[in-house]
């Protein structure tokens, strides 16, 4: 497969995890608006914040002690999340993204998975803020069926070449870094509320897991069996043990790369990470920095896989 | 579809009807199938074919001031027809000139025969801005110089006419396979019932041209699709096309020439590439030989190239053959080379670098159309008649200052075909481009690019300029 093609395909697919993800988080979280406390709200917007790395827009302060979480209402900061153009996370980059590599590598994916992708862009191509905010839910549920059903299409019509394998590694690398990066916000966020329950269920919620967790632990909430369950559940999709494992067989299914070293590095991260959740999570002493570290390893995966597929020198490649 | 308002003009050649109210006998059946369609249904037929282009991303690229926009083609669900006879007709005239001008290539860039005998100057040819030194005495794989040719043809009550010859990156291919696609599928019954000639082995015919150019004869060749990129205004087709070939698409950033071999970088590591089917023009195809500046092409390809290591369709220079200027001398170059009269007469056409054109020119602007040499798109052209007295003062000033960059032909009268516009059916004026593959042998889907002026009275039919597209169908009734 040509290496630009496979970067291309691969990136569709990260952009498409992340527009999926914070679609989720998005979703929940106007939820909130409807009946939560304000607390709750301000916790929300500020864990998403964290996650995504970014710092939210200003705007007119509604909270006596505020700080830059609570500078701008919910509709501003839905916006910057949702359709802010410059922000490279929104869920509307996100999608463009995905589609834009879609469009440069159509002929890697099937015409199936392009229609389905292409109809959502063209759904949400020209929308703002203003447009869906009588029933935001309704909006950010959509886009995350809609995304979920191109993974379905794809699993269903693609070929299972290697570019189906660049595309779940994308997706896989995409969902450990998010899946990380919430569960670090999580962490720290609520060792600095008294209220130490607080987001817990909602991070079940997120990685569609409520229902997982209720039939392991029963109705009691307990955030370390929380974290526990979202971190080493082999069982449940949006895990982060699940999500490295699903990298470290589709780079086994991919074969070695021209890219000796960098490929050799790839392995090595991928097998560290899954070994730091198997063997060192169950006695973590610090969670967050194992965590830390997991995230370290996706992060140089990303590289180690571009450098092993991608950009390798051409002098150590084999002439075909 | 209602056809009692429809404007027949009886000096203009009406593709469906020969006479008001009175359809050409192969199109009969499809004129009585669409009279009984109610109006809503054929709307909502354009409308489902229109929505299944956006759906399907079916774009061109138009560059504007600011920024790229990606556009869909509009297109008329109504089909033009052709009998079967008549496009038999035509194949045969496309044959001998695709015979023409791989001989005329060959011939220019080897002994220079046509000029020595004096049947075209020298100064035409090598006054050419698309005649390339860089290929002088190179041969090229089975003698073929142009592999993908797509024909302009206009028709006349005088019969079918080549407008323009395209044979460096002629585009369009694609939408005539989505147009069929689009169409039969609005049009299910009146389609089957047609008897229409299939188009879409496009792709497997394109894929069997190349491989017969593979160097030495390789099995099993390794093809690939060298585009400008995801900014090209054909961009949609290169993937298309990639897609049906079974190729890998290409940017020059992927391919490397090592030792006078092509490779393309792959994840397996690097991979030999045999033929290259280029949508790059020749001046950004290797910055060592054309334009250096390119950022497109590839270093050393044309050593490759020249080397008989990789075949490149079209072959570097073709332009040559289609330019404006050369084009005048084609029917000239049929009785040359194969001894034959020219089947498809070309559109008289006058050369502004001699004097008495020029004169010619300048004292019929406002009935001729003008053309640049070097342009295509439908850009730098005057449509006389509709031009304003301002306009062609402005037109003859630049003509004046470099004549030999112009020609002009007569405002040809294209014929009209029905369109659904705002809901009934008006005559809009049509030309249509085939596209000839020649490999071992020559090769011609029965089918084309049928391009429209979709406004109304406008003769310029390109999508750039507010042109749109219609499925050509041959039919055997």
């Amino acid at each position: 497969m040509l290496s630009r093609s496979a970067q291309g395909v691969y990136w569709m697919a990260r952009y498409l995890a992340r527009a999926g993800y914070l679609s989720r988080l998005l979703e929940l979280q106007v939820q909130f608006l409807v009946d939560r406390s304000v607390e709750e709200i301000h916790f929300g917007w500020k864990r998403i914040y964290r996650c995504m790395k970014r710092f939210p827009p200003p705007g007119e302060a509604f909270l006596p002690e505020a700080d830059e979480f609570a500078l701008a209402d919910a509709f501003t900061l839905a916006d910057d999340l949702t359709f802010e153009r410059s922000n490279p996370d929104s869920v509307w980059s996100a999608i463009a993204g995905g589609r834009e590599n879609a469009r440069q590598m159509r002929h890697c994916v099937s015409g199936e998975m392009w229609t389905c992708l292409n109809s959502a862009w063209l759904r949400i191509r020209d929308l703002e803020a203003v447009d869906i905010w009588r029933t935001p839910e309704v909006f950010y549920a959509q886009t995350r069926s809609e995304i979920h059903n191109f993974v379905g299409v794809a699993d269903a019509t693609m070929y299972r070449g290697a570019a189906w394998r660049f595309m779940r590694l994308g997706r896989a690398i995409e969902r450990a870094q998010l899946a990380v990066s919430l569960l670090l916000a999580q962490i720290d966020l609520s060792r600095r509320t008294e209220r130490r329950t607080l987001g817990w269920a909602s991070m079940l919620r997120t990685h569609h897991a409520l229902e997982a967790y209720g039939r392991v632990h029963g109705i009691e909430m307990k955030p370390d069996r929380v974290l526990d369950l979202l971190v080493a559940e082999p069982s449940l999709p949006g895990s982060v043990l699940a999500t490295v494992q699903a990298a470290a067989a589709e780079l086994e299914g991919l074969g070695a790369g021209p890219g000796v070293e960098a490929d050799a590095a790839a392995r090595r991260l991928a097998g560290r990470a899954e070994a730091l959740i198997l063997y060192d999570w169950p006695e973590a002493s610090a969670p967050e920095e194992l965590l830390e570290q997991v995230n370290q390893s996706a992060r140089d995966l990303h590289d180690a896989v571009l450098g092993a597929f991608v950009d390798y020198a051409i002098e150590d490649s084999p002439l075909r | 579809m209602d056809f009692s308002l429809y404007d027949f003009d009886p000096a203009i050649y009406d593709e469906m009807f020969v006479a008001e109210g009175q359809p050409r006998e192969h199109c009969r059946a499809v004129v009585e199938a669409l009279r009984e369609l109610p109006d809503d249904d054929l709307n909502t037929i354009q409308e489902r074919v229109t929505r299944s282009f956006s759906q399907e991303g079916i774009t061109f690229t138009v560059y504007g001031d600011e920024e790229a926009e990606e556009r869909i083609i509009p297109i008329d669900c109504v089909p033009r027809l052709l009998a079967l006879a008549e496009w038999r007709e035509l194949e045969a005239g496309l044959v001998q000139r695709i015979r023409t001008l791989n001989l005329f290539l060959a011939d220019v860039y080897g002994d220079c025969r046509i000029v020595k005998d004096g049947v075209i100057p020298a100064d035409v040819i090598l006054g050419c801005p698309q005649y390339r030194l860089a290929m002088r005495g190179v041969g090229v794989p089975n003698d073929v110089w142009v592999t993908i040719c797509g024909t302009d043809i206009v028709r006349t009550h005088e019969g079918f006419m080549v407008l323009e010859d395209n044979l460096r990156v002629p585009s369009g291919v694609s939408y005539m396979i989505a147009n069929r696609k689009a169409v039969k599928a609005g049009l299910r019954l009146l389609y089957r019932r047609s008897r229409v000639q299939d188009v879409e082995q496009y792709g497997s015919l394109l894929r069997q041209t190349l491989c017969e150019l593979s160097p030495g004869g390789r099995p099993d060749p390794c093809v690939a699709l060298l585009t400008p990129g995801t900014y090209n205004s054909a961009f949609y087709e290169h993937m298309f096309l990639a897609h049906e070939i079974g190729a890998e698409l290409v940017e020059g950033q992927d391919l490397l020439v090592n030792d006078g071999f092509v490779y393309m970088r792959t994840t397996s590591g690097l991979r030999r590439v045999d033929v290259i089917y280029r949508r790059v023009d020749d001046d950004f195809l290797d910055p060592l030989v054309f334009r250096e500046d390119s950022l497109l092409g590839v270093p050393g390809l044309m050593n490759a190239f020249k080397r008989g290591n990789v075949a490149l369709a079209n072959a570097p220079g073709t332009g040559v053959a289609d330019d404006k200027s050369v084009y005048a001398y084609v029917p000239e170059m049929v009785r040359y080379y194969l001894g034959e009269e020219p089947l498809l007469q070309n559109v008289e056409t006058r050369l502004c670098r001699r004097p008495e054109d020029l004169e010619y020119t300048l004292d019929n602007l406002e009935h001729l159309v003008v053309k640049r040499v070097g342009e295509s798109g439908g850009y730098g052209m005057l449509v006389g008649p509709h031009s304003t007295p301002e306009e062609r003062d402005a037109y003859a000033k630049t003509l004046r200052a470099d004549p030999a960059d112009y020609v002009s032909q007569p405002t040809l009268a294209l014929s009209r075909s029905p369109c659904l516009i705002d809901g009934h059916a008006e005559p809009r004026h049509v030309d249509l481009r085939p596209f000839v593959l020649t490999g071992n042998e020559t090769r011609i889907v029965p089918g084309a690019f049928c391009r429209v002026a979709l406004r109304r009275g406008s003769l310029v039919v390109n999508s750039s300029q507010g042109g749109g597209g219609k499925d050509l169908w041959v039919v055997d009734l």
